[in-house]
């Protein structure tokens, strides 16, 4: 199958059609996502999307009860395959008595080309905590001394899982900039993030990921073509029907006689709610990405 | 488009792994492994400390210059060298893999290329490194103050024979950490140990109901061997003791780590 053939030579881990349950609760219900070459990828959603499961099923930490996984062409439980990955996890307690430079050492010595020490000391930006003992580091520089060890070996492609999560805003900057610079060199980057700056700052392709699907898939522009929407709240008589047909209004909700308008157009709307003599506690807000996301996973009306 | 063998393009980018690194690393982990637990109080002071405290109390002070039966010195030495060289394999494997279990760590493990068998192997020599020091204290206090009749080559025998006592220590290690959750692996394990060194008959001869069972204990078949090593009676075959340790280790590093490997 030459199509299938290409689509591998492209891309650097994939995900077919796959689905994963944990008991009862489904995590991934037939979800497709590949890695490409070159890009850096955001992958955003909210909690219990499934992002997290998404990446261990691509680093062969689970296997999928459905669908197929591939990282490098091969199994990722293939080692050989392995060896091209950086991670940065969630949540992960390494060694406390173990220095940040030995954590360094320990994990490069996995990987066939990597890094030298002090290079990998220095991209991450680590060189102040690097003589510390993990126990005496800050939430902050844990996640910071996580980085270092998930570039330390050199990987064509690295999955940070929320990797900005707890940092203040200089280490935030400075994993950016590193980032961006891995990603100028070559390297693949598979990023999972609640913050929608962290895509817009980073990302060459976003995918919004809702209860265990891609529910949206494009460039940062178009993902915040949905994200700059306002949201419009208020009591009025006007029947959800008629505001729906207003242009710019792409989704009315209502439920305890407050009316919830998602609107492209915020002046346009209230403009035309003003025209509503019961209308009452006007507000309007620029929607959130959970709004978005909301938005984006509404089940179709019946 | 060429049509390419997926398997290769892809890997092609990612050089392969020389023989020399992956045992680099294999030996990378084992270093660091015993350096954090020996920079880690709450593990290596019990371990190294406490056989060598009680063995001082039971075997020295309590000995008192000397005045026991003969052949108690002895016994004491052989029981006490058996301890010791239980607790790290117990409590290495035991109480880490747990913790490391719950705390993601080796979640983390299995998602790097870490060489496959390294997480235990590394746990391994470190179980090794701790019991060699054990044994080592351990003959030193018998020479200098425990009225041992055995003279120093047989010690030096014992101590060696007991090391082999590292792997059957581990594997049951290994079993704690796979199944027990982490806030109670430490109380299995000491329960475990403690357990296994009185009812096996290490320091004082079982009578009654005691005896008929103690073949159902690791230490019992692991002391028979060190008595053997030091020149004293043993009881039953020592090729069956041994094979009862070998078979019981094999038994449980292959459940325990298949387990491992699925749930992580």
């Amino acid at each position: 199958m030459a199509r299938d053939t290409n689509e591998t030579d492209t891309a650097l881990a994939r995900l077919s059609g796959v689905e994963k349950c944990y008991g009862e609760t489904v995590a991934l219900a037939g979800l497709d996502l590949e890695v490409r070459g070159g890009e850096l990828l955001a992958v955003l959603g909210p909690n219990g999307a499934g992002k997290t499961t998404a990446i261990a099923l691509m680093l062969g930490l689970q296997t999928p009860d459905k669908g197929e996984v591939k990282l490098f062409g091969r199994s990722p439980r293939d080692l050989a395959a392995r060896r091209g990955v950086g991670v940065m996890m969630q949540e992960v307690a390494l060694a406390d008595a173990l220095r940040v430079r030995e954590h360094i050492a320990m994990t490069q010595a996995y990987y066939p080309d990597p890094l030298s020490l002090s290079e990998a000391i220095s991209l991450a930006g680590v060189e102040k905590i690097a003589e510390r003992p993990y126990l005496k580091l800050s939430g902050g520089q844990k996640r910071q001394a996580q980085f270092a060890l998930a570039i330390c070996g050199r990987p064509r492609l690295l999955f940070l899982d929320e990797p900005t999560t707890g940092l203040d805003l200089n280490a935030r900057e400075n994993m950016w900039a590193t980032l961006r610079g891995l990603v100028a060199r070559g390297t693949s980057i598979v990023l999972t993030t609640h913050y929608i700056e962290e895509a817009e700052a980073l990302a060459d392709r976003v995918v919004v990921m809702a209860k265990g699907r891609r529910v949206a898939e494009g460039t940062v522009e178009e993902m915040r073509a949905i994200v700059v929407r306002k949201r419009v709240d208020c009591v009025t008589t006007l029947s959800v029907g008629a505001i729906e047909s207003w242009a710019g209004v792409t989704a009315v909700t209502s439920a305890d006689g407050r009316v919830s308008i998602t609107t492209t157009d915020a002046e346009a709307t209230v403009r035309m709610l003003l025209a509503d003599p019961g209308l009452a506690d006007l507000e309007v807000r620029r929607a959130g990405l959970s709004d978005a996301f909301a938005e984006l996973t509404q089940e179709p009306a019946p | 488009m060429t049509v390419l063998a997926p398997n290769q393009t892809q890997l092609g980018s990612i050089p392969p792994m020389s023989l020399g690194r992956v045992i680099g690393a294999y030996l990378s982990d084992a270093k660091f492994e015993s350096l954090r637990l020996l920079r880690t109080p709450a593990f290596s002071i019990p371990i190294l400390a406490m056989p060598v405290l009680f063995y001082s109390f039971f075997g020295v002070l309590l000995n008192g210059g000397g005045h026991r039966p003969p052949g108690f010195a002895d016994m004491m030495f052989v029981g006490w060298t058996v301890y010791g060289v239980m607790g790290p394999g117990l409590f290495g494997f035991g109480i880490l893999v747990a913790v490391e279990r719950n705390q993601g760590l080796l979640t983390f493990k299995r998602a790097l290329p870490m060489p496959t068998g390294s997480y235990l192997a590394a746990k391994l020599m470190m179980a090794y490194v701790f019991a060699i020091v054990v044994m080592a204290i351990l003959v030193a206090v018998a020479l200098t103050l425990g009225h041992v009749t055995l003279n120093p080559q047989r010690l030096f025998t014992v101590a060696a024979v007991m090391s082999l006592g590292v792997i059957p220590a581990c594997a049951i290690g290994l079993a704690i950490g796979a199944w027990a959750p982490a806030s109670s692996a430490g109380a299995f394990a000491n329960i475990i140990y403690l357990g296994m060194a009185f009812l096996s008959g290490l320091f004082f001869p079982l009578t009654g109901f005691l005896h008929d069972i103690r073949v159902i204990w690791p230490t019992y078949h692991l002391v028979q061997l060190a008595r053997a090593a030091a020149g004293m009676p043993t009881e039953g075959s020592l090729a069956g003791h041994a094979g009862v340790l070998a078979a019981l280790s094999a038994a449980l590093l292959l459940m325990a780590s298949r387990r491992l490997a699925r749930r992580g």
